[in-house]
């Protein structure tokens, strides 16, 4: 079943039904869904030049704002933002904005444009440390004002949790690895395999200008009563583990995911997608106010993933986990060959000396001390790619700014 | 299951439905005319037949359509000409669709570049046993200039060739029109003059649907050259419909059979409030297929319904009065836009079109609703028109500054 991980789950827009879809636009003044997308992007521009066919302008609408448009194509939770404000709920449903941009920006790729640009060099160099969204974004914006940009990555490759904890039928290895290849074009240095710490840190603040930390929270959470447990594996592990393997992984023939975000969804519809017969998923939430995505959440159901919700764990033996409901009398015995764990993620980047309080810095904007700054999941602010997408853009401006805007 | 009688009388030749196909590649078989009579047409006009002299040399390929958003055909081009089977073949189609579809109507069209071949071709299909003739006066694409679209603009020639057809035949008779053209009323008066019966209307419009890009080439590319032909489909309909309400009032009560772009019962029923009789569909059965007369024929039969009407006949030319000259039209009052706005979604279309297309009359509020301002409002209801929701709707009548009468008296 790996050809089902490694396909695309949702259908890619042919020349024609784009047309169709675009036709649908009802091309609004004011468009709310332009004032809806916290990156910045103009839906309402691009889906206009899709109807007017002018397909190089909508690419150029759409890269111009955003380094990361065909991830965000993909993974962006439009039915909170673009989506969600899109007038033609009031007839029947949104138009499907994160497919038309998929289309474009797949456009864009096949016609091999090159529409990011490098700004006149201004001899200020900046560290950045990950290559998660939000450094990404922050190197391009760096780039375009003339900056020069080193990347530091732990990982052998660039992209952070797009290349580790989305899967890749939701956005393949190949869409993240072309838009680091943009950033790269422009100039940026990526050096992988480096593990920055305090004392790299400090050497990095000699060297460069500023340096921008983008760590994210890349560590797994857990839950004491699994520690040891050898059936229990953290969601992002397990995530990254099938994507650096293409699906090519032992797999049980059970499985229970614990949890109810959007790993726990990913998780839960991988298991199903690579072919595990059973697969239940028990989230202390309740399905009101359920932390993943919608669209995930379907998908998970669809795959046929059984959801049980309102219950939180309390006590495991071996594979078999005791459930309680949060608010009825009532308990649940499950047991299952393999636990998945998505109960969140931390960050690390108290070891680079930087204060974080739940994973998140204690201050506003994006300056922690002198020449180093944050961004993406550690910034304030929701934790979305399209979050670190608009976030790295501000902190971008905010380097400039205290580099003196030149 | 709705049955209302959709019989019509044409030229003294009884229809059981007034849907044919027209003359074209959708009726160039016996095969096909079979089949379409079989799924419940009422007549076809078999592909126009020309003298044995005249070769008929296709390119490839000879089609093009023009697309909006996801309409694949908006409009439709054509560079087919006329039949290419042999005159024997044609005539022994026609013999035998008679034979076995005896109540249905088959009509001969038949083209040449001189009056010998008018009469010898309309001699031949009286024998074949055709109902009645149609005159190709008006194909844009023909490879002769002494036949087609070149030959309908011209009075004297079609009257000349009509009266050859009627020295060959008795048949009734019918001459189809060319669109390319100012007046269509001097030539379908010509004709009749020359013994035409009734008038069809209207042929293709001559037309470039799309040039490549790349190669600057129009379409269809036939070895890396490209030719003006006809247009068809719904985009013509309005120019159709025009032509025949000119025909209608320049000659009063001619029997028409109506052609061009007519896909669905509203077009049909729309031909015939016009004074079309018979009607006649190709672009449509090229893109759907003859089952577009299941709807084609229910529909209308529902019309008739909702309308009171027992027989087609009583809709036929219903319209052409309500069809008058501009300067004859009363300017006498305005009719606001009215809005409602628990209807409208917020798009600000309205507003936006007004404002580049208009007046200027339509204010958009921090609550996405438009509001209008009559000091300003000219009433041409644009905002209607581009709405998505129909929620503008015609509101106050106001009479402009000293004219005569009272917004009750007007119908709206």
């Amino acid at each position: 079943m790996t050809g089902d991980y490694k396909k695309e789950l949702k259908p890619a827009y042919t020349m024609l039904t784009i047309m169709e879809e675009a036709g649908r636009c009802l091309l609004c003044y004011d468009a709310p869904c332009t004032k809806s997308c916290p990156a910045g992007t103009d839906p309402a521009k691009f889906i206009r030049s899709v109807r007017f066919r002018n397909f190089k302008g909508a690419a150029e609408t759409i890269r111009e704002n955003n380094a990361l448009g065909a991830v965000c194509a993909r993974v962006c939770p439009t039915e909170r933002y673009c989506e969600e404000a899109c007038s033609r709920c009031g007839i029947d449903k949104p138009i499907d904005i994160a497919g038309i941009q998929r289309f474009v920006t797949d456009f864009e790729e096949k016609a091999g444009m090159k529409i990011l640009e490098k700004g006149a060099a201004n001899g200020k160099k900046i560290g950045i440390v990950g290559s998660g969204p939000s450094a990404l974004q922050a190197a391009a914006s760096l780039l375009a004002k003339g900056y020069e940009v080193d990347i530091f990555e732990k990982d052998a490759y660039a992209g952070g949790f797009l290349r580790t904890g989305i899967p890749e039928y939701r956005l393949p290895n190949r869409i993240v690895d072309v838009e680091v290849k943009r950033i790269a074009d422009l100039g940026a240095k990526f050096n992988y395999n480096v593990d920055v710490d305090k004392a790299k840190l400090d050497e990095l603040k000699a060297k460069y200008d500023a340096v921008l930390v983008a760590v994210g929270a890349s560590e797994p959470g857990t839950l004491d009563m699994f520690a040891g447990n050898s059936y229990a594996v953290p969601a992002v592990s397990f995530l990254k583990e099938v994507k650096d393997k293409q699906g090519e992984v032992a797999l049980p023939d059970s499985a229970l995911v614990i949890g109810g975000g959007d790993s726990a969804m990913d998780a839960a519809a991988t298991l199903k997608i690579l072919g595990v017969s059973s697969v239940t998923c028990v989230t202390r939430k309740e399905l009101s106010d359920f932390r993943a995505s919608k669209e995930e959440l379907e998908t998970a159901r669809q795959l046929g993933v059984t959801i049980i919700d309102g219950y939180a764990p309390l006590s495991v033996e071996g594979n078999t986990v005791v459930f309680k409901h949060r608010r009825l009398e009532n308990e649940l015995k499950l047991k299952a060959d393999k636990i998945i764990l998505a109960v969140g993620q931390h960050t690390t980047a108290d070891k680079l000396g930087i204060a974080v309080a739940k994973n998140e810095v204690g201050f506003d904007g994006y300056q922690a001390d002198g020449k180093v700054f944050v961004t993406g999941d550690i910034a304030k602010g929701d934790k979305t790619v399209v979050y670190a997408v608009r976030k790295g853009k501000e902190a971008a401006a905010a380097i400039d700014s205290y580099l003196g805007g030149k | 299951m709705i049955k209302k009688d959709l019989s019509v009388e044409f030229l003294g030749v009884h229809f059981d439905n007034p849907f044919c196909l027209s003359s074209s590649p959708v009726g160039n078989c016996y095969e096909m005319c079979a089949k379409c009579f079989d799924e419940g047409w009422g007549g076809i006009v078999f592909k126009t037949i020309g003298p044995k002299h005249f070769l008929i040399d296709e390119v490839s390929p000879r089609f093009d359509a023009l697309t909006k958003e996801g309409t694949p055909f908006v409009g439709f081009k054509n560079m087919e000409q006329i039949a290419e089977h042999s005159l024997e073949q044609n005539l022994a189609d026609i013999k035998k669709l008679k034979e076995n579809y005896p109540d249905k109507v088959v009509i001969a069209s038949i083209m040449g570049p001189t009056e010998e071949d008018w009469e010898e071709l309309a001699r031949l299909v009286t024998e074949a046993g055709a109902d009645m003739i149609e005159m190709n006066l008006s194909c844009p694409q023909m490879t002769s200039h002494a036949m087609g679209s070149d030959v309908g603009t011209n009075p004297e020639l079609c009257r000349a060739f009509c009266q050859a057809v009627k020295r060959g035949s008795k048949l009734p008779m019918m001459a189809k029109m060319t669109p390319n053209i100012t007046d269509m009323v001097p030539v379908a008066k010509a004709c009749l003059e020359g013994g035409a019966d009734g008038i069809a209307a209207i042929n293709t419009i001559k037309s470039i649907c799309n040039v490549d890009l790349d190669r600057k080439i129009g379409l269809p590319i036939i070895n890396g050259k490209s030719s003006i032909s006809g247009y068809s489909g719904k985009a013509v309909k309005p120019v159709a419909l025009r032509f025949i309400q000119q025909l209608r009032t320049g000659i009063k009560d001619v029997a028409i059979s109506g052609i061009g772009g007519i896909e669905t019962w509203e077009d049909a029923a729309e031909f015939i409030l016009l004074g079309s009789t018979t009607l006649q569909i190709t672009t449509a059965v090229m893109q759907y297929g003859y089952r577009i007369i299941d709807d084609l024929k229910s529909g209308l039969e529902y019309y008739m319904e909702e309308q009171g009407v027992d027989s087609l006949m009583d809709l036929i030319g219903v319209a052409n009065d309500n069809l008058i000259p501009a300067e004859d039209l009363d300017r006498d009052y305005v009719v606001y836009p009215e809005f409602d706005t628990d209807k409208c979604i917020g798009c600000g279309r309205c507003y936006v079109s007004c404002f580049d297309g208009a007046h200027q009359a339509i204010s958009f509020g921090e609550d996405r609703k438009p509001t209008c301002d009559h000091d300003k409002c000219v009433g041409c209801h644009l905002c209607a028109l581009v709405c998505p929701v129909k929620a503008i709707s015609k509101g106050e009548v106001v009479m402009k500054p000293g004219r005569k009468g009272t917004p009750a008296e007007k119908a709206i």
